[in-house]
């Protein structure tokens, strides 16, 4: 008895398994040369993935010091001095690099051209180039942050940072600002592969929100990231020369320099989440079985924020002595730049409805994300509100806003992908308990950490202070027990991940039963992607007509079945 | 552990207009957040699927009517944010005309307060490293309830942030430029004050404490504060009266002008030489005299030109203030002859403000 | 064309050459939007200083060498029109010519830093460079002028503009009409020295690409399809020019023909 489906098309039989390739892109070679001088897209996005889940680690256990550290009024376990290095530290580390490259770099490279239908990104060369910058003002970041340590915050202001911070500000301006041309050289690449290198029939109505996602990101990276590129090499000339470029006693405006690059880090911001949002759309279309609820909406909107994005940027200087006219302008841009957001979450949730739901580990890390995002995006709004800035800025207001959407956001859309698409790139399945399990304890640790310094904020406690009056103990302590549960929810995919590498199960080529042309090839893929060229027949998230974007059958999704489906003849299994 | 209360403190005219918008937002923002985490549960709880279910979902693309909906609406709430938001900030920022002004110098890693009488007093730092000087004036940053206060800013190093939650307002102070913002507190008590701009090592220690008092209370702060107040007082006498015109400080000593008159600088309890032989110990008593009656006593090496009609210029008040200036005149602090309006203590000397901006500077 | 050159210049991941072609200049467009972006935050800092402090602005402007200014933007305008000819030679398969080209433009490139490495060289000997040497220059001139008067023409070996400067704040206040701040002029400087810096990096790297586009040439591995190769470095050479452009007026020209204000 076959299962019935909205206005089929055809009842073609489910393809058969693709054929697992003899060489696919893992094997065609081994040994350390045969990675490190790669030009295939998918190992370069496997480099990414490995030496970002390293900075991952290095910034996460900063954080882990800087909550320690908090339990106690006057600094549990670190010196003032050691706990300023410790915070810049970890915000370098997360920012630059970790969540600036985390979804373009690993799953960008991998998927663009198999999204599209491409043998591989337009430059493959320059493509490893970005990866090798991206380790060398990496080494420099590293080195600055291990050795002595920076102490300015990674917002880097001068004066402090140019005249009288004793630490290790160039090296980490300088790795800075060479892994900005990695995130440019990305940028690039993305954007030029989407305009011409597309399969037949892939026109840009009918390709997947992630690349939309990706293409919006890569225009700001390319528009933002050579701005703070100036700034950081005016800094470092300020405080290698001596002169005054920022500093008010030679002439100079320190408040040019905030100008400068926040004009960069709030785009930045959006480099951040928008890929993330791409994942999102992918991965709550294929558990809930339906199509994207406004597609036009979610991918102009990716547009818009990039667009408004660049014109918001005083918003982080509301009180720095900007003027009053000026604050109203910024200020009533903001609220502008909150809608688009706001559409993808409503067109997210109305995908939902009359789906067919269910809760492998990529949902209910997309749901967490939903959830987590819109509380993290509206707090925004407090602080794009002038009366309510003046108070809540510079307090532990802000720092839970940004970890609501760079973490509870971002993280959790970047695990969602990895978890979406770890048998694609590796071949393998991972335990579908465990890692439930650790989206549930992320989504837990998270709230607990981060929901008490809302209420610290609130209450005036102001951010980078390793020591802080008592009554402020109790949430300090909620949170870091909370970052505690965190953390433990972080380590859990990094020991069932690499558990599946030599344990798991050998993935189908789409287990998730999704549309999208990277399914179409065997898990792993085959070193130049397709065997064939692909012909694209109809748009992405056709799950309602049970086709995926060759207009084949889709093979059953995974999840709780009808009795007498028909897991046998699509030779899953 | 003490606690903190629910509603945090209010104190001023501000705070009392921040909190209604701010929970104006939270209600909006909450509500909106509910609709979507409602929506969120309800779909994935009807629409899970379940064991037996037939997979078949409806083709549904999408409603321009809903998109619309959900674009407007937002876009019309988030613009009442904006607007409520305006008229609060515009209250925080603009000081009414005649408010009386006190200046506040941040350094790394304490704050230098100087009331517009002269009384000076610090907050924060690290008193193990502070002068004695700046040890006697630590204090906290006391104001009269219900009288709207102007306060200027400027930073003698790097930027920092003056930053009161009980009045929910704070103001980056940087270096090179003055900026002012203004209170008006409305409840007495004791609020913390905080830096926060990160400004280095210590930047957690640049805190202390807001008072909002009764007027007779800060009435009576100021008479205590005798540091600073009677002798900056008597240092207007001083300069009003001309004094410095002839008595030049040491520094000018050495310039072509030939010196009028000795240098008042390290006087206080020394002996003086008199013309005429004998010595006189330089009290209250002789400075009094030495202003009163110049010609009674002349120092030895000085022409008795000092006119003699200061007494009926000076009240005994005055008199007291100069004494007061004169007895704290240490080497090198007497003002020099060509200075009209000297920057608070501690600023940087010779600030030039271009219009609209910055531009300080030392030749 | 043999099967092995069309098949060596048609890389494996693009279908056909015109797509190819096609995503190659798409990039170097791209590239050269990020370079301008790049620049632009320098001329944003540049202008906003320059309209905080047009005197002293001016006052630096004046004492750049001028006509090194003119004669180098002469070679690179001419090396934009070679390297566009190169292009011609390129599209034609005229080997010789295409290494012609590109040897004048590289010729031109170079004379370009060779004069801008001059114009440093007199620069750095006058002293004029913002920091410590600038800082003791004046102090020098200062002393002098105070014991000096203005027309007795013996400078003491201090350099033409310290003097000027020091003269012209003689007796002034700060804090008065005319007075230049000798911090602000090193702000100038500071501009000056990192615009033309960068500016002169990329020249470099230009005229690295025009000596790899030689090589290839030499080895023969610029057919006719192949032409597009050299448009995109040509672009790029383009682009460096027009930058050039715009910052010698912003940095040479400040003040000419008006009365420093």
């Amino acid at each position: 008895m076959s299962t019935a489906y909205a206005e089929p098309q055809t009842i073609a039989p489910v393809p058969p398994e693709p054929e697992a390739p003899p060489r696919n892109y893992l094997n065609n070679g081994y040994g350390i040369l045969s990675w490190l001088l790669t030009v295939d897209h998918k190992r370069i996005g496997i480099l990414y993935l490995v030496s970002l889940t390293a900075f991952f680690t290095v910034g996460g256990i900063a954080a882990g010091l800087v909550r320690l550290n908090l339990l106690s009024p006057d600094g549990a376990i670190l010196t003032e001095d050691q706990y300023n290095r410790m915070f810049t530290a970890h915000g370098v580390v997360m920012l630059f690099l970790f969540l600036i490259p985390s979804i373009p770099a690993v799953m960008g490279n991998f998927f663009i051209p198999m999204m599209i239908g491409a043998k591989d990104l337009a430059f493959p060369k320059l493509n490893l180039a970005s990866w090798y910058v991206f380790m060398i003002g990496a080494g420099f970041m590293v080195w600055a942050v291990l050795a002595g340590g920076i102490d300015t915050g990674w917002t880097l202001y001068p004066p402090y940072s140019s005249r009288f911070s004793h630490t290790n500000v160039t090296p980490g301006a300088f790795g800075a600002f060479i892994t900005g041309f990695s995130s440019i050289m990305t940028g690039l690449n993305i954007m030029a592969t989407i305009h011409k290198m597309r399969a037949p029939g892939m026109t840009w109505g009918r390709m997947p929100l992630f690349c939309w996602a990706l293409y919006a990101t890569s225009f700001i990276q390319l528009l933002g990231t050579p701005v703070v590129a100036i700034t950081l090499v005016l800094l470092m000339v300020e405080r290698v020369a001596g002169v005054g470029v920022f500093d008010p006693a030679m002439g100079g405006d320190p408040l040019l320099f905030q100008h400068l690059f926040w004009f960069y880090s709030h785009p930045a911001v959006y480099i951040m989440i928008v890929p993330g949002m791409g994942v999102i759309s992918e991965i709550i279309t294929c558990f809930s079985r339906k199509n994207i609820f406004g597609y036009k909406a979610v991918a102009w909107s990716s547009v818009g924020i990039a667009v408004v994005g660049f014109l918001v940027w005083s918003h982080h200087m509301f009180v720095a002595g900007i003027s009053y006219y000026s604050a109203l302008l910024f200020s009533f841009l903001t609220m502008l730049v909150a809608v688009p957001s706001a559409i993808k979450v409503f067109n997210w949730t109305a995908t939902l409805y009359r789906g067919s739901i269910t809760f492998q580990a990529p949902m209910l890390f997309t749901l967490a994300f939903l959830v987590l995002f819109t509380v993290g995006g509206v707090t925004g709004l407090f602080l794009a509100t002038l009366g309510t800035d003046i108070h809540l800025h510079d307090t532990y207001f802000v720092v839970a806003h940004f970890h609501f959407v760079m973490v509870g956001g971002m993280v959790l859309a970047y695990m969602a992908a990895i978890h979406f698409w770890w048998p694609k790139m590796t071949g393998r399945m991972y335990s579908d308990f465990w890692s439930r399990a650790s989206a549930t304890v992320i989504f837990v640790g998270f709230f607990l950490t981060f929901v008490p310094q809302f209420v610290l904020g609130y209450h005036g406690m102001p951010r980078r202070y390793p020591n802080y009056p008592a009554e402020f103990q109790v949430y300090n302590i909620l949170s870091t027990a909370g970052a505690s549960i965190l953390g433990l929810g972080y380590l859990m995919p990094g020991i069932y991940l690499t558990l599946s590498l030599f344990f798991g199960e050998k993935a189908p080529a789409n287990p998730w039963s999704a549309t999208g042309l990277e399914w179409a090839s065997p898990s792993p893929p085959h070193v130049f992607n397709f065997e064939f060229v692909p012909v694209v027949k109809c748009g992405p998230y056709e799950y309602s007509l049970n086709v995926d974007q060759l207009g084949r059958t889709l093979p059953e999704p995974p999840g709780p079945m009808a009795p007498n489906t028909l897991k046998e003849t699509n030779g899953v299994g | 552990m003490t606690e903190l209360p629910g509603l945090a403190d209010r104190a001023s005219v501000v705070a009392d207009r921040f909190e209604p918008l701010f929970w104006y937002i939270v209600a909006c923002t909450s509500i909106g957040t509910l609709i979507v985490c409602v929506g969120l549960v309800a779909f994935c709880t009807m629409y899970r699927r379940k064991r037996g279910d037939t997979i078949s979902t409806p083709r549904i693309l999408g409603s321009h009517k809903l998109e619309l909906f959900w674009t407007v609406i937002p876009l019309i709430i988030f613009l009442t944010f904006f607007v409520w938001g305006m008229w609060v900030y515009d209250g925080a920022v603009h000081p009414p005309a005649d408010a009386p002004e006190i200046k506040v110098i941040g350094k790394q890693w304490m704050w230098k307060i100087q009331y517009p009488s002269g009384q000076r007093v610090i907050v924060g730092g690290n008193t193990d490293v502070m002068t004695d000087e700046e040890r006697n004036l630590v204090g906290a940053f006391v104001l009269p309830i219900d009288k709207p206060v102007k306060v200027t800013f400027i930073s003698e190093d790097v930027i920092h942030d003056f930053g009161i939650p009980a009045f929910r307002q704070k103001i980056d102070v940087i270096p090179g430029r003055y900026v002012s913002t203004w209170y008006h507190p409305n409840k007495i008590g004791e609020y913390h004050l905080f830096c926060d701009q990160y400004c280095g090592n210590l930047h957690s220690r640049m805190v202390g404490k807001v008072k909002v008092v009764s007027q007779d209370d800060f009435d009576a702060f100021l008479r205590e504060k005798a540091d600073g107040s009677l002798a900056w007082e008597g240092q207007q006498i001083f300069r009003k009266l001309q004094c410095n015109s002839c008595h030049t400080p040491n520094a000018q000593s050495g310039a072509k002008v030939h010196p009028r008159a000795p240098s008042l600088e390290g006087l206080w309890g020394r002996d003086v030489p008199l013309k005429g032989g004998g010595t006189a110990e330089v009290t209250e008593q002789y400075i009094r005299e030495s202003i009163v009656n110049p010609r009674a006593k002349v120092v030895e090496g000085w022409e008795p030109i000092m006119p003699g009609n200061y007494e009926s210029q000076v009240s005994e008040d005055d008199l007291t203030k100069v004494i007061a200036y004169i007895r704290s005149l240490k080497s090198g602090k007497q003002i020099p002859n060509n200075e009209k309006f000297p920057p608070p203590d501690g600023a940087p000397r010779d600030m030039k403000t271009p219009a609209g901006s910055t531009g300080g500077s030392k030749p | 064309m043999s099967a092995s050159t069309h098949s060596s210049v048609l890389k494996h991941h693009f279908d056909n050459l015109e797509q190819q072609h096609s995503a190659e200049k798409l990039g170097m467009w791209m590239f050269l939007v990020t370079e301008v972006l790049f620049f632009s935050g320098l001329f944003v800092a540049y202008t906003v200083y320059r309209h905080f402090y047009p005197a002293e602005f001016a006052f630096a402007s004046s004492h750049l060498v001028l006509w090194i200014a003119g004669v180098n933007t002469a070679l690179l305008i001419t090396s934009s029109l070679t390297m566009t000819l190169a292009i011609r030679a390129a599209q034609l398969g005229k080997r010789s010519d295409l290494m012609r080209w590109l040897v004048v433009s590289f010729a031109l490139g170079a004379g370009f830093m060779g004069f801008k490495a001059f114009e440093y060289y007199t620069d750095i000997h006058e002293q004029f460079v913002p920091g410590s040497m600038f800082q003791t220059e004046y102090a020098r001139a200062v002393e002098h002028v105070a014991h000096h008067s203005a027309a007795a023409g013996d400078h003491g070996g201090i350099q033409h503009w310290a003097i000027e400067l020091a003269e012209n704040n003689k007796g002034k206040d700060p804090n008065s009409e005319g007075y230049i701040f000798p911090e602000r002029v090193q702000l100038f400087l500071c501009f000056y020295y990192i615009m033309t810096g960068i500016h002169g990096i990329h020249i470099i790297a230009g005229l690295g690409c025009i000596v790899w586009l030689m090589l290839l040439t030499k080895c023969d591995k610029i057919p006719p399809q192949r032409y597009a190769t050299v448009e995109i470095v040509s672009l790029y050479w383009h682009l460096v020019d027009m930058i050039w452009l715009f910052l010698m007026p912003l940095l040479y020209l400040v003040g000419t023909g008006v009365k420093g204000h």
